[in-house]
């Protein structure tokens, strides 16, 4: 390995070993929305050394945003979001490669932003975009990274296909769209859990978050761990049957 | 005939972390949920509508499995079950 990343990467080599930090150089990862997760899981998986980074999302800064999104900056505003990013990413590891592509995830745009990904990071701000992100990792087989928040609770899970099931067999239906009232930490807290799975799960060290929920209460100040079983009848990674 | 019920988020501020039920009352999902009403009404104002139906999106999990994927509030219950109510979280 290369002096320069010896040097760059040197606290986490203690953990992963080289060749551990030669498979985070070598994953593609695809960060759907830069959001609130969004913006911190793609700031510790670049930090992290993640080969190639590529950031879905179609909006643009705004003012509401900077409570929580910490790689914007207030002379960003109005600037598209995954463009900001990148650029902003490309600065914190010029190492690694961050492709920034405004476009809103759809059954078709999917295509294109999962070609040649190995995991799937969902940053999503709706249930409707997730099941979209959920359809496509499953059926090309790649891990999926769930990740949400509302106010100081969060929630996180890692599904994989063959071993877990997906987001259709634990969550029914699309809650509808509101301005989710949040303080930055949440995402802090559940962001930075979910790019500890995903280094995990391109790595191989650990016990990722599979067929478990973890929810964190900040108001409570606790995370628990709760069974998340797949449902053999899923629409999308069971028989289909519905006959419960 | 012992079940557990965890709660999270809001509901937990109602009904506190984590209570044992030992003699439920009704042997469905939703018998006991109108039982855990009759108890906490906040919960019901939370949980249910005016019309006594289940608000939507909620998660309520019997032993990791979604009820919307199982019999839903006629879900039975059985010896052991442990339930998990929280709220959705779909914000990003």
């Amino acid at each position: 390995m290369a002096e320069y990343r010896i040097d760059r990467y040197q606290r986490q080599i203690t953990l992963l070993g080289e060749e551990g930090q030669e498979r985070l150089r070598h994953a593609r990862v695809l960060v759907a929305g830069v959001g609130g997760l969004g913006t911190i899981v793609a700031a510790d998986l670049a930090a992290a050394g993640v080969g190639l980074l590529r950031l879905a999302d179609n909006d643009r800064v705004e003012l509401s945003n900077l409570n929580r999104q910490l790689i914007f900056r207030t002379d960003d505003i109005g600037r598209e979001k995954s463009v900001a990013a990148m650029e902003r990413l490309h600065l914190l590891n010029p190492d690694i490669q961050v492709e920034g592509i405004s476009q809103t995830i759809d059954d078709e745009t999917i295509n294109e932003l999962a070609k040649d990904i190995d995991l799937i990071v969902d940053a999503m701000d709706n249930f409707a975009a997730r099941f979209i992100l959920n359809k496509a990792a499953f059926s090309r087989r790649l891990p999926l990274i769930h990740g949400a928040v509302r106010g100081f609770f969060g929630q996180a899970t890692t599904l994989i296909p063959g071993n877990t099931g997906c987001l259709q067999c634990l969550f029914a239906g699309n809650p509808p769209g509101e301005i989710v009232p949040v303080i930055g930490a949440t995402c802090g807290v559940i962001g930075s859990i979910q790019a500890t799975e995903t280094i995990k799960v391109l790595t191989g060290r650990g016990k990722p978050l599979a067929n478990r929920l973890f929810f964190w209460d900040g108001q409570a100040g606790e995370g628990t761990v709760i069974t998340a079983k797949r449902n053999p009848h899923c629409i999308i990674c069971g028989d289909g049957r519905s006959d419960g | 005939m012992k079940i557990t019920v965890r709660a999270f988020a809001d509901y937990r501020e109602i009904i506190g972390k984590e209570m044992e039920l030992i003699e439920p009352e009704g042997k469905t999902i939703g018998e006991l949920l109108a039982g855990l009403g009759d108890r906490y009404p906040k919960l019901r104002g939370e949980m249910f509508t005016p019309a006594e139906e289940l608000k939507e999106f909620i998660n309520i999990f019997i032993n990791g499995r979604n009820i919307a994927f199982l019999n839903d509030m006629a879900t039975p219950l059985s010896d052991g079950d442990i339930i998990a109510l929280f709220p959705p979280v779909a914000g990003g």
